[in-house]
């Protein structure tokens, strides 16, 4: 069997192509009202399994655990704590950013789950496990149910 | 249920780009493994493939497209897909095809091309975030390795230095390996001074994206002692998922790697892991996941992989080597052709067939593991002789 036989793999012959279609997919029920309470009360919401006693974020309309319908939803503190990051240098294609980026997994007093977003007005080498960290919204005329309506996560001056 | 055993296997080189498209891959293979244990595809009563996203060969339903090449025609067929996890997880499908009774003979074929998807197959892990959570901030996959191993290293104190001799040791082992794409002699010093990904991920702590395929045949007792002398049975099997949000997993130890291992070895009367299996292939797509999938597999204690690294005693030589084959990183990391490349590894130990590689004083008994998924899935088999 041939285990050597391609030495000039540039020169094969290839098809090009590509997957022609493009998607539209709805937030759900869960996450029209989380995305809603996002960009028009500014707020983060999750939802509560009694049964189970986890408060989901992003929040759910069923439990993983017991399989329960989520009713119960209560407002989250727009202030958590960075649970682990990274410092980002390149980006999606293996390209080098002219900046590094801090992007973290943030994760809230007694919620079940956490948000992963960037980090701002910090130095990366200035960021720990553990650090104090609140939410800082874009105004609220150029939220568009995303997201991104948070701008960023940034340390709490102590 | 029946025993099972694997009787042959096959396997082709993993590269950057091979000429070959998956279906040639997936034939050149499953001729391999059929002529290793003087077989036809006549004598296969089924087949079962794995294969990763249809996006990486760009062909969607590409198990579908594959058919042919995989020795299909006219035979029972179907896909396992567990991302990252189906390499190990198609050979647990081929155990239950034969266990089961219903089939005799099973063709298992995993393969991937990854080289099709452009400008980096990365791109295609882009749709399989959350869309609304996770996808709009750009999210990449190396995000949530670097993620892992930052909470990992926090746990328990562990270095980028300790965890960079994963990739030395395995890209060192690779140069055993006839069909390995990365292998080499570096030092930890390499891995340091290589490009920053994602802190604390660098270059060369990322296995490559890679072409190619390998096959495995699984057979039933009676058929397996008159197909070799030297059937290598399977003891064990397990599989396990997580939840799918990271903000719900304890990212510091897989629990769902001890659950799928837990599975397979209390099948295969597994009390002790550390005492009782003498070779382990978990799955290393990063350096740091060698470690973390290894304390999944109850292989030492949580925090303790990177002592026993640094210690040697997961060298080829050493007390219960790791990734002999050369692993992900040395080898290459065809998706789900390198979870099965595991499972190949130690049919060639166990049947003391591994040339340069073989891990000496005759090993009886192995266990390898792949996981991915969406980071959340860990799949096992236990083979022994």
């Amino acid at each position: 069997m041939p285990l050597d036989k391609v030495t000039q793999v540039a020169q094969t012959k290839p098809w090009h192509g590509s997957i022609p279609v493009y998607g539209q997919y709805t937030f759900g029920i869960a996450g029209e009202r989380f995305f809603r309470d996002i960009k028009d009360k500014g707020r983060i919401m999750g939802a509560k399994c009694a049964e189970c006693n986890l408060v989901y974020v992003p929040p759910r309309i069923y439990c993983e655990r017991c399989f329960g319908e989520l009713a119960k939803w209560l407002e989250i503190p727009n202030r958590g704590v960075v649970h682990t990051f990274t410092v980002a240098h390149a980006d999606l294609d293996g390209n080098r950013l002219e900046e590094p980026i801090v992007v973290a997994l943030v994760k809230f007093d007694g919620v079940y789950g956490g948000l992963v977003h960037r980090l701002g007005e910090v130095e990366p080498d200035k960021v720990t496990i553990g650090m104090a960290v609140e939410m800082m919204l874009k105004p609220k005329a150029k939220r568009t149910g995303s997201i991104l309506d948070i701008d960023y996560f940034k340390p709490i001056r102590a | 249920m029946r025993k099972v055993a694997v009787v042959g296997a096959g396997m082709t080189k993993f590269m950057r780009r091979a000429q070959e498209t998956g279906k040639e891959l997936a034939w050149e293979t499953a001729k391999m493994a059929l002529d290793s244990c003087e077989l036809t595809i006549k004598d296969v009563d089924c087949v079962v493939m794995g294969t990763a996203p249809d996006a990486f060969d760009m062909i969607h339903m590409k198990s579908e497209y594959l058919s042919d090449g995989a020795g299909a025609w006219r035979k029972p067929y179907m896909r396992g897909f567990l991302g990252g996890g189906t390499g190990v997880f198609t050979a647990n499908q081929a155990w239950y095809h034969v266990a089961s009774g219903l089939f005799d003979v099973c063709l298992a074929i995993t393969e991937e091309k990854m080289s099709s998807c452009l400008p980096h197959p990365q791109g295609a892990f882009v749709t399989c975030w959350d869309q609304f959570t996770e996808s709009p901030l750009g999210t990449s996959l190396l995000w949530f390795f670097a993620w892992e191993m930052n909470r990992y290293m926090t746990a328990h104190g562990i270095t980028e230095r300790e965890i960079a001799l994963v990739s030395v040791k395995n890209k060192k082992n690779a140069l055993d390996h006839p069909c390995a794409q990365l292998s080499a002699d570096i030092t930890v010093d390499d891995v340091m001074g290589s490009e920053m990904m994602a802190w604390p991920v660098k270059r060369l702590d990322v296995s490559p994206t890679s072409d190619g395929a390998v096959a495995l045949v699984f057979a039933a007792e009676d058929v397996a002692k008159r197909i070799t002398d030297r059937p290598v049975w399977v003891q064990g099997v397990g599989w396990c998922v997580d939840t799918m949000y990271i903000g719900q997993r304890d990212l510091y130890y897989p629990k769902y790697v001890e659950y799928a291992a837990r599975m397979a070895y209390d099948m295969a009367g597994i009390k002790e892991p550390r005492k009782e299996i003498d070779i382990a292939e978990p799955y290393d797509p990063f350096s740091y996941k060698e470690l973390h999938n290894a304390e999944g597999l109850l292989l030492c204690d949580k925090g303790e992989a990177a002592r026993l690294l640094v210690d040697g005693e997961t060298q080829r030589t050493g007390r219960q080597p790791w990734c002999p084959s050369g692993g992900a990183l040395g080898v290459g990391n065809a998706i789900a052709a390198t979870g099965m490349m595991k499972v190949a590894e130690l049919f060639w130990q166990l049947r003391g067939e591994a040339g340069k590689r073989q891990v000496p004083g005759k090993p009886r008994r192995g266990v390898a593991q792949a996981w991915g998924d969406e980071m959340q899935v860990g799949t096992v088999i236990v083979l022994g002789v």
